[in-house]
């Protein structure tokens, strides 16, 4: 690695090192500037070492862009329409309340226009009284609330769009150290559009009866309600009952649970509340609409091999649950996708293709990518030796339409599974699994350790012997009754709807079925109860025979159709499967990194004077990382005198000595040491054992001694 | 997965050894002391450590020259709308704003140095709503003549609201905001964490910062990480010292701190009026003289003022104490017979170093 003549010079003066912030340096002027800078990078050494393909960054950049604007509008409609049933529900509750609301009657302008509640006599002891906000409860059913962000987004959206007045609210401006206030200023903004210091309900209040808004109530949004502090909750509930008259606020409040709510507010509060309860649908749900949608639905864009799936499955299920977390972990693999991949800029041909399927038709790629791609070192292995670009078209679009009969088998195996709890996300894991299928396969095999032949046999086993997925499948197809077969049928139909090979024979199938049927109903008909028993009995033969014909099918399509995604030629155009580099960026690790980067310093620093085994400590190693070593000899507790005693003998080992130690004793602390000063003055050890105690508390891997214990650092980390 | 599992079995082991060998140990009395390090002086020790020979002076250059070739992903991950969250043992502020200065030229980048006490995050996001500002106008020139109200007059929401509105058909617009130790003491407080979260979320703005502490992630909930932050990972470890970073962190030699708060208290001291001042030494006085008495009665105190012609009424004496307490030079505790005393809250040996300080100054 070529080394820089000098480190880089200090960028900020003495100065800015202590200002809470500065300007480091302003955007120099647009275009000019930009490709200067990108020549800049390019240019450097380093940089074209890094891409040696000389791929340009834009093109990744709009490559990314393009792949994931699409992805990420997919999953926004996906979660929208899994919502839809419930906001037009919620809509129309509102429309309910809201006519109830006005049948209390109106006030007059100069009662309405007075800055304090309505509360004359009268309406106290009628109406009033037993008015209580119309509130509706939204259950998400989940533990985590981040998921449900942009529902409560998309649920504001889609009341505004019904021309409502609404306001979203978080846990945030419900906090016990702004009090009422803190929402009230957030409503006035979001309703108003102005920002105020202090405001007053009574603004509020002025601003509905002024501006002729009576036709349509105000709805505030609450999300995430359980965060809320309860007492600011509490007052605000009581302050909105008080108004109820001159401000029709019909609440939404996002709950986990219906218990949350009572839990979170208080009695008297909660008798305010005139509440119905709506549910969202399952985490595992929606989770599967997105799948389907952006992995299954377009199977000819992006997506993620064995080894990421389980990865994220494992995670969703063991450690997140969220399904934003699975869709930052999909942009994450999309990034590091298109940044490794050169040639995933092809993807942004083939969904273009897909999009504008009919008007350019065939392959339109550009001969300068072509030749790119085939000058790269090419994991398009099958085109290899066929350096034309027609080959490698055709190539394309082969791989095209096997990922499209693959997931639409996929879909056909999740239908099958939809009434035995299977979810998509585990059988898109399992049907990745590579079984090969033929010779052409074999390469492949040989090429990743994992696909020995013992694992050939294995997955041959357990996907068509050994109770696999497809096994259990065809059983419970044998097993369906015939009402329910022909609904699979019907979704076969669909799913299969622009792939010939199966499509023609799930049409052949269900016209089996309905002859079948018809035939059936006919009988019931004209044949007269006596021989009801015998034709029953040949009917139900028939029908165990067109069971036994789709149960037939099922199995040679799996054959022939789902080839291993993994196995298909070129598949690393369209896959991911770096699952470490993934892992490492999703969720860093930084209390067993950091840890390790003090433990085995060597290993990072690649330097010759200090040990290669680990374990031993020499002199001539970092401070801090010395001293972190020495650390892990003592419990809870470190004495400090000792430590520091320990530390001196480590550091103060001159070379002769250290080396005659290393042969007189196996002790693991003695080593060769390298340029070692030989008279280390006290001062100065004294300062190296302050700063490194410094950087072990900067790193979090200490605590400072308390008045109890003046001599003893506490460890804070153990194990790795 | 398995060596890993290994090395967890070890250290769990090695744990359980040393802290059954500690508990034995910690019985015995012969616990060694700090005091018995013959301890160097404290400006001796600062000036020693200002001048700690570095160690793998090359390797260490080698190393983070390294990541220079990481630069252009970092650039590419950060406009693609990743946050960048930097973690790895050693300073990273170098390599950070060395980054910035030759990767990221094409936008306004901004510091924030987190390892200062206090940093006003409000001063913060008015720079940059007018570096934005600054950004858009030079794309819009030529255009209708947009006019902006003075950003510092603004609340904290509008400021956040300019920052994520969307002002440009480009969204290759930003102001990248550079966190030097996110989770520093100056900003590890949840009400500016959500600050910050809200500020990285704005469209027009990237983050990049970097941690150090290894319990950082505890800072934020998933509703941060994973839509507000949005944080893509890197280990960069660079083993650079910590020099500016530590610099407010006590040294663990330094007499227990003691050498820092007489001196913090001789500058209280000098900032106060000469009656103030003697009023202080009364008190220090009486406590030298009287090392094992829980302090002294204000009546006590307000009699011998009142003899040296130092305070004539107990309103002037006490506006003083409040000052005295209020820089934590006195405080308040009761004695056996139930009075509250006043008493100086350093040791007898740090108070004498004080008084001496007093009275070479006047």
């Amino acid at each position: 690695m070529a080394l820089d003549e000098s480190p880089s010079p200090p960028l900020s003066s003495v100065e800015n090192n202590f200002q809470p912030f500065f300007v480091l340096h302003k955007a120099s002027p647009p275009r000019k500037s930009a490709a200067k800078t990108r020549r800049r990078i390019e240019l450097s050494p380093n940089a074209v070492e890094d891409s040696p393909e000389g791929y340009n960054e834009n093109l990744r950049f709009e490559t990314f862009k393009f792949l994931w604007s699409r992805n990420e509008s997919t999953i926004k409609e996906v979660l929208k329409n899994n919502n839809a049933e419930v906001f037009d529900k919620i809509d129309k509750w509102i429309s309910e309340s809201f006519n109830s609301i006005c049948a209390y009657g109106k006030l007059d302008y100069i009662s309405a226009t007075r800055p304090y509640p309505h509360l004359d006599k009268a309406s106290i002891s009628t109406s009033v009284a037993s008015h209580q906000i119309f509130t509706a409860l939204l259950c998400t059913k989940n533990m985590e609330f981040v998921d449900d962000i942009l529902t409560f987004v998309d649920l504001g959206a889609h009341l505004r769009s019904r021309g409502r007045y609404v306001a979203n609210l978080t846990s945030l401006d419900f906090t016990a150290k702004n009090g009422v206030g803190g929402c009230l200023k957030s409503l006035v903004r979001q309703f108003l559009m102005v920002g105020i210091d202090a405001p007053d309900i009574s603004i509020l209040a002025s601003w509905y009866t002024e501006q002729g808004n009576t036709g349509n109530p105000m709805i505030v949004i609450i999300d995430d309600t359980e965060r809320c502090c309860g007492a600011v909750l509490t007052d605000f509930i009581i302050m909105l009952r008080e108004w109820f008259i001159k401000i029709p606020i019909i609440l939404i409040l996002g709950v986990a649970t219906t218990d949350g709510l009572r839990n979170n507010l208080s009695s008297n509060a909660c008798s305010y509340l005139s509440l119905c309860e709506f549910t969202l649908g399952t985490p595992a749900k929606r989770m599967d609409a997105v799948i389907e949608a952006v992995l299954m639905n377009k199977s000819y864009s992006f997506g993620i091999g064995k080894q990421v799936s389980v990865f994220l499955r494992n995670y969703f299920l063991r450690h997140d649950g969220t399904l934003t977390f699975f869709v930052r972990a999909l942009k994450i693999a999309m990034v590091q996708h298109v940044y490794m991949e050169p040639l995933s800029f092809t993807l942004k041909k083939l969904v273009q293709e897909e999009e504008t399927e009919g008007i350019g038709g065939g392959s339109t790629l550009g001969k300068n990518l072509v030749k790119r791609a085939l000058e790269l070192p090419s994991p398009m292995r099958s085109c290899q030796s066929r350096e034309n670009r027609n080959d490698y078209a055709h190539g394309l679009s082969e791989l095209k339409r096997l990922r499209k009969l693959w997931s639409s088998m996929v879909m056909c195996l999740y239908e099958v599974g939809k009434y035995h709890k299977i979810t998509l996300l585990d059988l898109y894991c399992d049907m990745l699994e590579p079984v090969p299928c033929d010779s052409r396969a074999s390469d492949h095999l040989q090429l990743s350790k994992d696909n020995s032949i013992s694992s050939y046999n294995r997955h041959l086993l357990g996907c068509f012997q050994n109770g696999g997925w497809v096994n259990r499948a065809i059983q419970i197809v044998r097993d369906m009754p015939a009402v329910e077969l022909c609904k699979l049928l019907k979704s076969w139909e669909m799913l299969t709807s622009g792939i010939n090979e199966i499509h023609d024979k799930v049409m052949e199938l269900q016209s089996l079925e309905i002859h079948e049927e018809n035939r059936q109903k006919q009988g019931m008909t004209d044949i007269s109860k006596r021989s009801t028993a015998r034709n029953n009995f040949s009917d139900k033969m028939d029908e165990t025979k067109i069971k036994a014909k789709v149960a037939t099918f099922l199995e040679c399509m799996v054959r022939e159709c789902m080839q291993p995604t993994e196995s298909m030629p070129s598949n690393e155009i369209f896959l991911f499967n770096n699952v470490d580099k993934l892992q490492a960026a999703l969720t860093g690790d930084p209390r067993r990194r950091i840890q390790t980067d003090l433990l085995e310093s060597q290993k990072f620093l690649k330097c010759s004077c200090c040990s290669k085994s680990s374990g031993v400590l020499s002199p001539s190693m970092h401070d801090t990382s010395i001293m972190y070593s020495l650390a892990q000899e003592h419990g809870d507790l470190i004495n400090l005198h000792e430590w520091f005693h320990s530390f001196k003998e480590i550091v103060s080992q001159p070379r002769t000595q250290a080396k005659q130690r290393l042969r007189l004793s196996p002790s693991p602390k003695k080593r060769k040491a390298c340029q070692q000063p030989q008279n280390q003055n006290e001062s100065s050890m004294q300062a190296r054992f302050c700063r490194a105690i410094t950087e072990l508390q900067i790193a979090g891997l200490l605590r400072m001694p308390s008045k109890r214990r003046p001599d003893y650092v506490q460890r804070v980390a153990f194990g790795l | 997965m398995e060596s890993n599992d290994v090395e967890e079995e070890e250290f769990g082991f090695s744990r359980n050894y040393f802290l059954a060998k500690e508990v034995r140990s910690s019985g015995k009395k012969g616990a060694r002391k700090l005091s018995q390090i013959n301890i160097v002086d404290e400006q001796e020790l600062r000036e020693a450590c200002s001048n700690i020979e570095p160690k793998h002076e090359n390797e260490i250059i080698i190393l983070v020259n390294s990541y220079k070739n990481s630069y252009s992903e970092w650039v590419y991950v950060l406009r693609c709308g990743f946050g960048l969250l930097m973690y790895g043992f050693g300073s990273k502020k170098a390599l950070i704003e060395d980054f910035a200065s030759t990767a990221l030229t094409d936008y306004s980048v901004v510091v924030i140095n987190g390892y200062l006490q206090t940093i006003n995050l409000k001063q913060v996001a008015i720079t940059l709503a007018e570096l934005l500002w600054d950004q858009l106008k030079t794309q819009w020139k030529g255009a209708s003549g947009n006019k902006q109200q003075p950003f510092n007059t603004r609340s904290m929401d509008d400021l956040i609201t300019f920052l994520d509105g969307p002002h440009s058909e480009n969204d290759d617009t930003f102001v990248c905001v550079i966190v030097n130790n996110i989770d520093g003491p100056g900003l590890r407080d949840s009400e500016t964490q959500q600050y910050l979260a809200r500020i990285a979320a704005c469209s027009h703005i990237r983050m990049v910062a970097s941690v150090d502490h290894v319990n950082a992630l505890l800072l934020w909930d998933k509703k941060m990480v994973h839509t507000q932050f949005n944080w893509y990972w890197f280990h960069v470890p660079t083993y650079a010292p910590y020099k500016v970073e530590g610099m407010f962190f006590p040294l663990i030699l330094a007499h227990n701190g003691s050498g820092q708060s007489v001196k913090t208290a001789s500058i209280v001291l000098q900032s106060l009026t000469v009656n103030a001042q003697k009023i202080f030494k009364v008190l220090a006085d009486r406590q030298l003289a009287n090392p094992d008495e829980e302090g002294m009665p204000f009546n006590n105190l307000y009699e011998e003022c009142k003899v040296l012609f130092i305070a004539s009424n107990e309103i002037t004496l006490n506006s003083h104490l409040t000052e005295f307490k209020d820089h934590e030079l006195v405080k308040t505790r009761r004695n056996s017979d139930n009075e509250d005393c006043l008493y100086i809250p350093l040791t007898s040996e740090a108070l004498e170093k004080l008084v001496q300080e007093m009275s070479q100054e006047s």
